[in-house]
């Protein structure tokens, strides 16, 4: 295993405090929320694993070896829910697994499509990166099933834009921030004026 | 390329800014080096940006001094040699060699003519770059045949469009591994969003020309920016959640710099009409 301290990115004579910060920062960053049925989900596991056992290790050694798990409070995203439908149970560990080609053959082999039928076409468009297509297909599924939340919930994180998601002290706003450059300031930002 | 991927240069520090140059001047040394004089009209902003995302992340910043292509008379740091630099260097040439063979056949005669002329300057580098990585070579070839297949049934799927563009940036970086997994992520979402964008720039040129456009097909002739944006932002979103995955040491302010800033305020200019005016000021510019 990694020295904890490296894993968290603070020197060994880092405060509590700073490591819970430093802790609290790679937690949101690695949150399974930002990798909700992104391929790169198991890395982003991992890293949070790794967060985790790092916080846990450093809380130990400092309160003297007696403390227990104090974090471990994040939990993987992914599939919770089950499906009645044994085809949509096949497909949905397809689709964990990665295995999206032979997802999408078998979700095209069902005849009567239905509001689950349109979430998990939408979950392997997004898994391609067919974003528009996800969209299109979530949008159904949740027109065929407003009380579904797993549905509502996908196709929410298709319309939030560029609000959500994680992004690193500095950029946290974003382009709001940026309110003062007018179009014409703008010509100089981009680089490419200067010398580069 | 295209030129959309570009640094915000007032949220850069100094040493970034100084280390993006540094790339960019080292990519232009490494293509004169590689395909001689004429090569360096092929550099650009994006091919530097897959330089910075390809490097070792274990590897620092140490620049050396160079003689300008532009300036011959004047000395810059630039960043030496480098299997980054020259896996860059030579995609760059394969890029701009198909694009201008897509050029040709798409115009009559006359219109293809500056086309032709540059690819028979480019061909003997084409050459070259393509015996150096024959598998980027075959996949721009059939990416691009595929785009134009699918233009020419007018295609409406906006994803399948992208999809080839995509597929074909995803293939500049090697995929094999973790950190293959995490750079194909980037590069399919890069290559979907420029594809995007450019649609979005030619959209107006291309109705009055007639032409296809993936956007007119998808939303109607007058587009419609509020979904594309929202479809564009999301791309953005997984470029960022896959550069935080990754290791790229030194490189890493530059490269968030440009997820972050760079492209959301390139989109925001392609939206607004305000692109055309920065692109055609800076993008071939030395000094």
């Amino acid at each position: 295993m990694r020295d904890p301290y490296t894993v968290l990115g603070v020197s060994q004579s880092a405060s509590d405090d700073e490591v819970k910060k430093a802790y609290r920062e790679l937690a949101r960053k690695y949150h399974p929320d930002n990798y909700q049925n992104n391929p790169l989900a198991d890395l982003a596991e991992e890293k949070m694993k790794e967060i985790n056992e790092a916080y846990d290790t450093i809380t130990k050694q400092r309160a003297g070896g007696y403390a227990g798990s104090s974090s471990g409070g994040y939990q993987r995203g992914g599939y919770t829910s089950a499906s009645a439908n044994p085809t949509y149970a096949r497909v949905r560990n397809l689709i964990n697994a990665g295995d999206l080609a032979q997802a999408e053959q078998l979700l095209y082999e069902v005849g009567q499509k239905d509001g689950e039928w349109y979430f998990l076409s939408g979950s392997i468009a997004y898994r391609k990166g067919w974003l528009d297509e996800a969209m299109q297909n979530y949008t159904l599924a949740v027109q065929m099933e407003p009380g579904n939340m797993e549905y509502r919930q996908a196709l929410t994180l298709m319309q939030r834009g560029s609000m959500g998601g994680y992004r690193p002290a500095g950029y946290a706003t974003g382009m709001d921030a940026m309110d003062c450059c007018t179009t014409l300031m703008c010509l100089n930002c981009l680089c490419g004026g200067g010398r580069c | 390329m295209f030129g959309y991927v570009r640094p915000l240069r007032p949220e850069l520090k100094c040493r970034d800014f100084d280390l993006y140059r540094a790339t960019y001047c080292g990519l232009c040394r490494c293509l004169r080096r590689r395909y001689g004089l004429t090569a360096p009209m092929l550099l650009n902003f994006d091919f530097t940006f897959l330089a910075l995302l390809l490097w070792e992340p274990e590897e620092g910043f140490t620049p050396c001094s160079g003689r300008c292509h532009a300036n011959p008379l004047r000395k810059l740091p630039m960043c030496p040699d480098s299997p980054a630099l020259e896996l860059a260097a030579d995609e760059s040439v394969i890029l701009a060699w198909w694009k201008l063979r897509d050029g040709v056949e798409d115009e009559g005669f006359w219109k293809g003519l500056p086309a032709r002329t540059l690819s028979w300057i480019v061909w003997p580098a084409y050459k070259k770059a393509a015996r150096r990585c024959p598998e980027f070579d075959r996949t721009v070839k059939n990416c691009l045949e595929e785009l134009s297949a699918l233009e020419g049934e007018n295609c409406r799927s906006l994803d399948r469009a992208a999809d080839t563009f995509a597929r074909l940036l995803q293939s500049a970086a090697p995929g094999e591994g973790e950190r293959g997994r995490i750079l194909s992520q980037l590069l399919y979402h890069l290559g979907r969003w420029i594809y995007l964008a450019d649609a979005r720039d030619d959209l107006e040129e291309d109705r009055l020309a007639g032409r296809y456009n993936p956007l007119a097909a998808r939303y109607g002739p007058s587009g419609d920016d509020e979904a594309l944006r929202l479809t564009m932002d999301h791309s953005l979103e997984l470029m960022g959640a896959a550069l935080q995955l990754g290791d790229f040491g030194c490189r890493r302010p530059v490269l968030e710099n440009i997820v972050y800033l760079g492209l959301p305020l390139v989109e925001k200019a392609v939206f607004d009409g305000s692109w055309n005016e920065i692109k055609k000021q800076k993008i071939w510019r030395n000094d």
